[in-house]
């Protein structure tokens, strides 16, 4: 592998920085959705309650 | 031995960078193509816009039944946020990224929050209408609910219009720019209009299943739409990262603002901006009233009033595009805009006297005419008088100034209009008083706009102003080639190492 290569991660050839930065937009995401699934779900068993 | 390392990294490399959302180097011709995907941001914000203030308006008070007051107040809260749209911009300008983004992570955030809002709001509303069981939940829990699903959508909404518009700006050369300033309003009102039958028919037998699928339907279309928008819009820059990652001084907003407020007119720029958008933005929602009340226009005549008015900003933006895609200047084109407007609103106050419905029409006519090209040449005029680095803020400044004066537009006009009518000393106030009232302040607020956009310089494309606040972006060799006046920078190096690199 070339020494340039050496900070690079594979298969995208992405520095880590940068790769760890496409990770860090993945995972905000992720939370994002978490809090809004979890929302969505209080706020449908307030209107329909499902537990009991 | 057969070396599968090589051979798989070999065949990865190749196929990888298809699936990384970023274009590899910056174009110096940017396809139609790709510029239409881009303005697919500018569909889903018109579909927010007409579910909120359109759709939603009805539903909630018709069948839901929350209080009128109630709604109005929800309905405003995305206001809030447009002021907020110069931080954003600055923010996206002065952006630290490893990949030398600025544009792609503030239109990704926005997506996220537009679609968040959007997965909650049909529960949130339900609750708000005590529908079920919720009639017996604590009040604050779908007060508040309904509440943050609106601040989402709208605080979204304003991220990814002027992040989205930085971007526009930042992709294509200053020559283009009209092109697609035109794209972005005639995408904004493709998207509302579509939106508009779109929603009308599917909840035309409404059903609190049918909301649910209708907001929800709509917040995974926003989310798709954005993807497909940003995907492989944004060059990476190695160079450009390098830069924002040795910056040291964390960019202050009050020093730029500063900066860019004391630049050539910007501030005269935004007050033409202003004033011109609350006088168009009050005329919306009363133009159909006044046919009705004053003129005795039928419901379906005065549906094509609006067809007249939209027709005549299409006319507008069309006559403004091909101006200034022959390199006009924006500026004289904005105050022919004004100068349309004025004889517009005294042709529709005369109609009320001598009963002329000719007169009307003509005036709606001009009025749309003349907000078309005042809203392209002003938008234009920003584009070009961004100074490199500064492309967010001026488009977020831009937008806030804009946004927040087409949403007090709206509201003014209802309110002057019922102030007239309840005015304690006058015993009894005629018909077209009232409106009377209004459409001749909207005249005077352009009269004013127009003193104050004629005192300003009229420039044709120009690149030394460029230079002022130039000095924070990086130095390239000569051999790479400068894109779109320095804005976009080619990548310094290779993107994707050669498959004979890899050993």
């Amino acid at each position: 592998m070339n020494e340039s290569d050496l900070n690079k991660v594979w298969p995208t050839g992405l520095t880590l920085r940068e790769a760890e930065e496409v990770h860090s937009y993945l995972i905000d995401g992720t939370r994002v959705f978490g809090v809004i699934a979890l929302l969505a779900h209080i706020l449908v068993a307030v209107t329909t309650p499902w537990l009991g | 031995m057969f070396d599968y390392r090589a051979f798989v990294y070999h065949r990865m490399a190749r196929i990888a960078p298809k699936y990384l959302p970023f274009a590899d180097v910056a174009t110096d011709e940017v396809p139609l193509s790709r510029l239409l995907r881009l303005s697919l941001f500018q569909v889903t914000v018109g579909m927010a816009l007409v579910l909120m203030a359109g759709t939603l308006n009805r539903v909630m008070i018709v069948e839901l039944g929350v209080p009128a007051s109630l709604v109005a107040g929800m309905l405003a809260l995305p206001l809030i946020f447009a002021p907020f749209r110069t931080l954003i911009g600055f923010k996206s300008d002065t952006f630290s990224s490893a990949l030398g983004w600025r544009r792609t992570p503030f239109i990704w955030k926005g997506s996220m929050w537009q679609f968040g809002g959007f997965a909650i709001m049909p529960f949130a509303l339900l609750v708000l209408s005590g529908y079920g069981e919720a009639i017996d939940a604590p009040r604050w829990i779908g007060l508040s609910s309904a509440a943050l699903s609106f601040l989402l959508v709208g605080a979204g909404m304003h991220m990814v219009q002027t992040v989205g518009l930085a971007l526009a700006t930042d992709l294509v050369k200053e020559e283009a720019q009209p092109r697609v300033v035109g794209l972005m309003y005639v995408m904004l009102l493709f998207g509302m209009v579509i939106a508009a039958f779109v929603f009308g028919a599917l909840l035309e037998n409404y059903t609190p299943g049918r909301l649910i699928q209708v907001i929800q339907g709509c917040a995974v279309l926003t989310l798709i739409l954005n993807c497909v928008a940003m995907w492989k819009q944004e060059a990476r820059d190695r160079s450009r990262a390098e830069v924002m990652f040795r910056r040291t001084v964390t960019p202050k907003f009050v020093d730029h603002w500063r900066q860019f407020i004391r630049y050539d007119g910007a501030l005269r720029l935004l007050i033409v901006i202003g004033l011109g958008t609350l006088a168009y933005g009050m005329v919306d929602v009363l133009l159909e009233p006044y046919g009705g009340q004053v003129l005795a226009m039928s419901v379906a005549d005065t549906t094509k009033l609006t067809a007249v008015l939209a027709g005549g900003t299409l006319v507008g933006f069309g006559y403004a595009s091909m101006t200034l895609g022959r390199n006009g200047a924006p500026l004289p084109l904005a105050r022919a805009g004004i100068v349309i407007g004025v004889p517009g609103f005294f042709a529709i106050i005369a109609a009320a006297f001598i009963g002329s419905i000719v007169f009307f029409v003509t005036g709606a006519f001009a009025i749309g005419v003349g907000a078309g090209l005042f809203g392209h040449g002003t938008l234009t005029a920003t584009m070009r008088r961004a100074p490199e680095g500064h492309v967010g803020l001026a488009l977020g400044a831009w937008g806030a100034v804009q946004a927040t004066a087409a949403g007090i537009g709206v509201a003014l006009g209802g309110i002057v209009r019922d102030i007239v009518l309840y005015l304690p000393f006058v015993s009894s106030v005629s018909d077209e008083t009232p409106y009377v009232v209004v459409f001749a302040i909207e005249a005077v607020l352009l009269v004013l706009a127009l003193i104050v956009a004629l005192s300003m310089r009229d420039k044709r494309i120009r690149t030394a102003n460029r230079e002022i606040v130039n000095s924070r972006t990086p130095k390239e060799p000569k051999n790479i080639k400068m894109m779109g006046k320095g804005r976009e920078y080619g990548s310094l190096h290779p993107t994707h190492p050669r498959p004979q690199e890899v050993s």
